[in-house]
């Protein structure tokens, strides 16, 4: 399996509850607790898996804004993998989740060095790298309903802007958006290869108007009334 | 759904679910109440969830459910009730703890005292409060009309725009038909009621191929992903769907067969301009609205079946007076060039190309891909169809639209749109969602006077159709506090909450004793004016009494408003709690279902708190309530759960509408049944009601639904609901203010002059307020504000996780518009009103109207308020816009103080807000202004999820030890590259 | 980058210690420069504490030390872990090289075959050890600035640089230092060679990060207000100008003044001692550059529109 999530672009109205519930879920999680520092203090700061920024596209008039949620992107050749030299940080081969084992992590942050998307921050006070689990302690929970064995992030999306699935399958519901809305890799030049893909917005149908303009603006003294039965 | 079933390899257990229990309630961390699951392990929250069976959420949640584990962790909440200390001063904070018992005697004295003499000298006002029916009946009963709750500053515009315009509206009371609708259009939304049934709406419009069209002045939250964007100019949204409309009829676009059977658009209205009756309904001698029969060649009832009247005609009346129809005038005024998508271009800064394109879109989806719904229905005078004709244009409007001084008019002008294209309670179009429609308006009358301890004869808020329904002495000066109702606003059906602290300073109408509030912040940012505000609540008299002699504060949490309180009254948490959301309040009705809900504890207080809904009914107790109270003078309920169950409104109508009955088997209407909370519980916390299909639409003239409404109680009639497009009830107020109406009229030019021009009753565009009176040119900039999705109507933006995301506020101005002022990004500026100014930190956009400037709203918090530390940057660098926002307009001179309001309803004109903005010195840095850093309560303490690590506070929340998922040694020794 | 003092100080002062124990042994095994036994010994034991403070210096960073002992476990895929390796690896074989010449000094011993075999495993493995430290930065795709072989390079004639100039401070003759003067040239064109590299634009750019390749992009909010562990690591910046002051004293500190001391410095120890403290300098300021002026591909999400 090669597990991931889609980010549908053209719906995320970019309202944090993902990153949130990524949050909630995983401060009780199999990486937890989460740390956050001065937490009612100055420069409210802590670990978080999953962040929202919104960037604008071109210049006013001709802007679209754009939320943007960004966690660990489970690289097919995942590079903080690669160089983590303890062995904490490792890709499982059955379903290519990316994880780091809390016990082997010395925090030397290489790992975070070698992310472009910024998917790993070190907590402070356990002095290991965290990171997005895909909520493996959710996904293979055997006594949660079916629909339930799903990152949190994605089942909480009220815009439904998060599917998780196999990208192994063809025919999941992943591969499937992928193909038809066009799904794209952020930084492919690096060629990390994230599996997580990104739905470009849609472009909207034209709504045709010629049929409802009139050659002659009419005036209210041309109007006919129509015999219309109340 | 992945198949994650089986894996690969045993993984660990990684919680011990026996430890944890599952319990649904409803969510409070916004108004939008969303059921959702709780998972408990120790009285700590696990995690908490939307409730996949949910009417509202459907199982999804927002981030501010999803912080719900660090409300209840705030290190905010009050634990104990305080009493401003012997000798200390109002404002600084200076409390003794005090017991429960203690608590509710020096309170029930002052209100017994106050309720034997003259019971308005108590005014009691709620905030984020959802509990209006639980609160209205307690101050009905106590004997005050000083009652209202925070909708005059929050969205009555948008209430009253469509309660008197087609009986239902935006914000609760409808929503598109988001299954059927094709072309979407929102106005003014940033983040607002509610949140994510909206959120999951536009989804499906998108994935269904529909288009979402955006009218905000701001592209951020919704407008990021709609197709397209109209960047609007702030304050003047009329121009735009009026000039819409003027495209519409230039092209004969409009609904004919809808306007005719379901609106007043055929009503002959009589045209004597400058004399008695001019602008009024033409009636028969019973009173029936009359119209032009085309084929009768006749004036007939116009509310009789099967005539044919004329949409548009001009004529005489029997007695020669001169009439034509509502929709003869709709029209004429409409096609002036006045509305001519070029001059609306002047106004709006839409272009007028697009103006026209996109009237004409919206026409080509309600009339070119017209849907139907192959149900059979009734209609209401009994003849059947065999299906529901639906035009899938739906729109969506809040508070962009309402907190302008011209929103009424404004929110009646989108109503048209929606009424022209025939797109209401249509398949497709904007659906009424249970206990609406109603009738136009709803059949409730403002309570007038007040006798002790005598409860009020009928609500202290309601609908006034004439001036005769108004709240005012003989010489017409206002009754209520607020003075709503009053010539100053006579239809201000949610009260003026913004207005009553400055008015009891001021003794004007009258002084009065107590002032009691609920979750309402008004001495930040739930009030105008903030800083004189603050002063207002402490000051004293020449005699050194204060000049609101005394002051409640009920909440749960130390705002800062808590500062300024006599007695403090600590609430629950919303997880602490019982609570209902009734049917007889703001429900959580769907399109198709009535629905409603409860709140139970899911968790038990871990200190000496009570939630308000308890203390009031206490308070009923003890002073003696007539409907709580027993003829034998024992009390009627025991606690808050027994007044739920046992408390009918009417016969069989009580709070929760729910397994009525003795046996539970009853809904909607049935007798009490003694165990009715738990079958609430035992169905997660919500009671849904489907309506059959033949009652999904056209529900103002549906037969069965209009019989069933009166059934349980939500209509007082089965009379079919007339949509008003011609508001007869705006021109008998204008009449009043020409001098030509039997019955009150004002006595004050201002008031005359605010009546003449402002109750049109037809909508038109106006310039708002605030800037006919200052000078544009010195005040460039429209200055708006909204709440982000992650903090919208939430209680706390101190919350632990919320205030990572944003903990300080900037003002964003247009990227261009900036570079021209030579405003670099970043920097610190000045920003002025009339009434002061700020100094701020700017942020340069794109997605922004160039004369518009906006900023997150209530980040900026007072020094050491909600348990942050003093130095926390909602203090230090945040801000709040309301200092720039008076309650009052400037003054004219020689002129009354008149309200910064909705001339109409009141409604706190927040929008209007013009400024001029210029760059701060060097040096000039952190917000201005700055306030005193509130004390820490007494035994204030910090949450037992915070530690300290090398220097540094640390939050670190666990409901258990984690459990690794650890990778074998052999695992690391041997895998290759990936 | 965030230029963390504890990473800057292992890097050049173990790489000053790889450069000398390198030097040392070839110079020592081919008789160049004339070094002694006793200078060998010299070297050989400076080199081993450089290199010993540095390593433990680079322990100080680690937020959980306790693990460090697992460092040496990813060697086929980690360049940490292979620079660990290498590093652990090398001590046996220095130790061993230098016991020889203790011995040959004390006259007991000539340098065998046993002798000579771990002289070069000791000198190979210093020069695959700080190889090693640079392909750390230099595999890094995330970070265009180190995404080189210059950077290996670099690490490598700057450890020999220093190491040549600590040889001719321990032994100054004619031979080590023209070496030492060759290096530094070396070393400095090396660097120069880096610098203008870096400045071709290339990689990749906020577009790219983000998929919209069409249009200006721009950020609106990074969705935090503070700065994150994120910000932290990686949001360091130089400006223009001090980034060119700073270049500046690399190259006069670093090259130019040790250069111009070694040249006069033929009769007068003081000079030669002045320029290894120099060079030592410019080469910590070098460092520090390395660091600050490498723009991690994630800024690109907080707003910066390339690296």
């Amino acid at each position: 399996m090669k597990l991931g999530l889609v980010i549908d672009l053209d719906v995320c109205v970019g309202c944090h509850a993902c990153a949130v519930a990524c949050k909630q879920w995983n401060t009780s999680g199999t990486t937890g607790a989460l740390s956050d520092y001065e937490p009612y203090g100055k420069q409210p700061s802590g670990v978080w898996f999953n962040r929202v920024r919104n960037f604008e596209v071109g210049d006013y008039p001709n802007n679209k804004t754009i939320n943007f949620p960004m966690s660990c992107m489970h690289c097919e050749d995942a590079a903080c993998v690669t160089v983590c030299p303890t062995g904490a940080s490792y890709k499982r081969e059955e379903d290519g989740v990316v994880l780091v084992d809390q016990d082997k992590c010395m925090g030397c942050n290489y790992c975070s060095w070698a992310c472009p998307y910024g998917a790993r921050e070190l907590d402070k006070v356990s002095g290991t790298m965290k990171k997005c689990t895909l909520c493996i302690d959710r996904i293979y929970d055997q006594e949660l309903a079916p629909e339930d064995r799903q990152p949190s992030c994605v089942i909480t999306c009220p815009a439904h802007a998060r599917h998780f699935g196999d990208f192994e399958d063809p025919n999941s519901n992943v591969s499937t958006l992928v193909r038809e809305r066009g799904g794209r890799a952020l930084m492919p030049e690096l060629g990390y290869n994230p599996t997580n893909k990104y739905l470009p917005p849609r472009v909207a149908r034209p709504v045709p108007t010629d049929d409802v303009k009139m050659d002659l603006v009419s005036k209210v003294k041309n109007w006919v009334n129509k015999a219309i039965s109340k | 759904m992945a198949k994650t079933s089986q894996a690969a390899k045993p993984l660990p257990k990684f919680e011990d679910h026996s430890k944890q229990e599952t319990k649904y309630t409803t969510c409070y961390m916004c108004a939008c109440r969303c059921g959702i699951k709780v998972t408990i392990e120790d009285n700590k929250v696990r995690f908490i969830q939307g409730n996949r069976d949910h009417p509202i959420n459907q199982g999804v949640l927002c981030a501010k459910g999803n912080a719900g584990i660090m409300k209840q962790q705030s290190p905010a909440k009050l634990r104990k009730p305080l009493l401003r200390k012997q000798n200390a001063e109002r404002g600084k904070a200076e409390f003794e703890e005090i017991s429960w018992d203690k608590a509710l005697d020096i309170l029930t004295e002052r209100l017994q005292n106050i309720r034997d003499t003259d019971p308005k000298k108590l005014a009691y006002f709620t905030g984020r409060d959802q509990m209006q029916a639980l609160t209205g009946l307690w101050a009905s009963q106590f004997g005050t009309i000083n009652w209202a709750a925070h909708g005059g500053f929050c969205s009555v515009n948008m209430a009253a725009g469509g309660l008197y315009t087609m009986g239902h509206a935006f914000w609760e009371f409808g929503d598109p038909d988001w299954d059927r609708t094709k072309y979407f259009m929102m106005w003014g939304v940033a983040e607002d009621h509610s949140s994510n049934p909206i959120k999951i709406g536009i989804e499906k419009l998108k994935r269904n191929g529909g288009k979402f069209v955006a009218v905000n002045p701001v592209r951020t939250g919704y407008q990021a992903v709609a197709d397209e964007w109209v960047g609007i100019r702030p304050g003047t949204d009329a121009m735009l769907a009026l000039s819409m409309i003027h495209v519409l009829l230039q092209n004969e676009q409009f609904d004919w067969e809808f306007l005719i059977r379901y609106t007043n658009a055929p009503y002959l209205v009589v045209n004597t301009p400058g004399q008695k009756g001019d602008g009024l309904i033409l009636r028969d001698e019973d009173g029936k609205p009359l119209a032009w029969d085309l084929e009768k060649e006749d004036f007939v009832d116009a509310t009789q079946v099967d005539i044919k009247p004329a949409l548009f005609w001009e004529g005489q009346a029997a007695d020669g007076r001169p009439v034509r129809t509502s929709m003869s005038i709709l029209a004429e005024k409409y096609l002036d060039s006045e509305y001519s998508p070029e001059n609306a271009e002047k106004v709006c800064g839409v272009p007028a190309e697009q103006i026209e394109r996109l009237a004409l879109e919206m026409a080509h989806v309600a009339f070119k891909e017209t849907i139907t719904v192959d149900v059979e229905w009734t209609d209401w005078a009994g003849r059947k169809h065999d299906k529901f004709i639906g035009r899938p244009v739906s729109m969506h409007a809040m508070r962009g639209i309402s907190a302008h001084s011209n929103g009424f008019q404004t929110c009646r002008a989108l109503h048209f749109l929606q009424i022209l294209l025939g797109t209401v309670d249509v398949p497709g179009g904007h659906l009424a969602k249970a206990p609406y429609p109603k009738h136009i308006p709803p059949g409730i009358k403002p309570a007038k006077d007040c006798a002790p301890n005598t409860p009020l004869s009928s609500p202290p808020l309601g609908f006034p159709t004439c001036p005769e329904d108004l709240v005012i002495n003989e010489d017409g000066s206002p009754k209520r506090i607020d003075k709503a109702y009053s010539w100053d606003a006579p239809v201000s059906s949610h009260g003026m909450m913004h207005m009553v602290i400055t008015n009891a300073w001021k003794g004007d109408p009258y002084p009065i004793d107590t002032l009691m509030m609920f979750m309402a912040n008004m001495s930040w940012n739930s009030t105008m004016n903030t800083a004189e505000v603050m002063k207002m609540l402490a000051d004293k008299d020449e005699n050194g009494e204060y000049k609101i002699p005394f002051l409640v504060i009920a909440d749960a949490f130390h705002s800062e408003i808590v500062n300024y309180a006599d007695l403090v009254l600590p609430d629950t948490t919303y997880l602490e709690r019982f609570d209902t959301v009734s049917m007889l309040d703001r429900p959580i009705s769907e399109p198709h279902a009535a629905c409603d809900s409860i709140r139970h504890a899911v968790l038990t207080p871990d200190r000496d708190v009570r939630s308000w809904q308890e203390v009031q009914v206490e308070l009923a107790k003890r002073l003696k309530f007539p409907a709580f109270t027993k003829e034998d003078g024992t009390p009627k309920f025991q606690d808050y759960k027994d007044f739920i169950v046992n408390f009918e409104k009417a016969p069989g109508i009580g709070f929760l509408a729910g397994w009525r009955g003795k046996d539970g088997k009853s809904h909607l209407r049935g007798e009490p049944n003694p165990n009715q909370w738990e079958a609430y519980i035992e169905n997660g916390a919500f009671f849904k009601y489907d309506l059959p299909e033949n009652m999904h639409f056209y529900r103002f003239a549906n037969k069965d639904y209009l019989e069933m409404a009166k059934e349980v109680g939500w209509n007082g009639s089965t009379d079919q609901i007339v949509i008003e497009l011609y508001s007869e009830t705006m021109q008998r107020f204008r009449l009043a203010g020409q001098g030509l109406y039997d019955g009150p009229m004002p006595t004050k030019e201002e008031h005359k002059e605010r009546l003449k021009t402002y109750f049109d009753p037809l909508p038109f565009h106006y310039t708002p307020l605030e800037e006919q009176r200052i000078n544009s040119e010195e005040y460039p900039f429209h200055a708006v504000n909204q709440r982000p999705m992650y903090m919208y109507h939430s209680w706390d933006s101190q919350n632990a996780w919320l205030r990572q995301i944003t903990a300080q506020n900037y003002l964003f101005m247009n990227r261009q518009k900036g570079e021209e002022m030579g405003i670099e990004d970043k920097s610190w500026v000045w920003v002025e009103s009339h009434n002061g100014r700020i100094r701020v930190q700017v942020k340069l956009m794109e997605g922004v109207e160039p004369n518009t400037v906006w900023t997150w709203n209530a980040i900026g918090k007072q020094s050491g308020a909600w348990g942050l530390k003093p130095d926390a940057d909602e203090s230090q660098k945040g801000f709040l816009m309301n200092h720039l926002i008076s309650e009052l307009l400037p003054a004219k001179n020689g002129e009354m103080e008149i309200t910064n309001s909705d001339p109409i309803t009141g409604q706190a004109a927040w929008y209007d807000l013009k400024v001029k903005i210029y760059p701060a010195h060097e040096g000039e840095e952190g917000s201005f202004p700055e306030f005193e850093t509130i004390k820490p309560l007494p035994n204030a303490t910090k949450p037992d999820h915070v530690q300290e690590h090398k220097g540094q506070e640390v939050g670190r929340y666990q409901s258990h030890d984690a459990v690794n998922l650890k990778r074998p040694l052999g695992d690391i020794l041997t895998r290759g590259k990936k | 980058m965030h230029p963390a003092f504890s990473v800057i100080f292992f890097t050049v002062t173990s790489g000053l210690g790889y450069g000398l124990m390198t030097l040392m042994v070839i110079a020592y095994l081919t008789g160049f420069g004339g070094v002694t036994e006793q200078s060998a010994l010299i070297a050989g034991v400076a080199a081993l504490v450089f290199i010993t403070l540095g390593l433990l210096s680079s322990t100080l960073h680690l937020a959980n030390p306790k693990n460090a002992i697992r460092a040496f476990s990813r060697f086929r895929t980690s360049w940490l872990s292979r620079e660990g390796v290498f590093a652990v690896l090398f001590y046996p074989f220095a130790l061993m090289f230098l016991f020889c010449i203790w011995k040959i000094s004390t006259g007991e011993h000539e340098m065998g075959m046993g002798g000579i075999v771990a002289g070069i495993i000791a000198a190979i493995l210093a020069m695959v050890t700080i190889f090693s430290t640079g392909m750390i930065y230099a595999c890094l795709k995330t970070i265009r600035q180190w995404n080189t072989a210059l950077t290996p390079a670099n690490y490598m004639t700057l450890g020999l640089m220093l190491g040549a100039l600590f040889l001719a401070a321990i032994q100054a003759t004619a031979e080590t230092l023209t070496l030492a003067m060759a290096l530094i040239a070396f070393a400095g064109v090396m660097k120069l060679m880096y610098y203008a590299w870096i400045a071709e634009p290339a990689g990749s750019t906020i577009n790219s990060a983000t998929g919209f390749t069409n249009d200006k992009v721009r950020i609106l909010e990074p969705g935090h207000t503070a700065d994150t562990f994120l910000n932290h690591e990686f949001g360091h910046t130089v400006l223009p100008s001090k980034s060119f002051m700073l270049r500046s004293l690399v190259f006069i500190l670093g090259f130019i003044i040790p250069f111009i001391l070694v040249m006069m410095g033929k009769e007068n120890m003081i000079l030669i001692y002045a320029a290894v403290i120099s060079a030592y300098a410019g080469i910590l300021v070098e460092r520090w550059l390395f660091f600050a002026e490498a723009r991690h591909v994630v800024n690109l999400y907080h707003g910066a529109q390339r690296t």
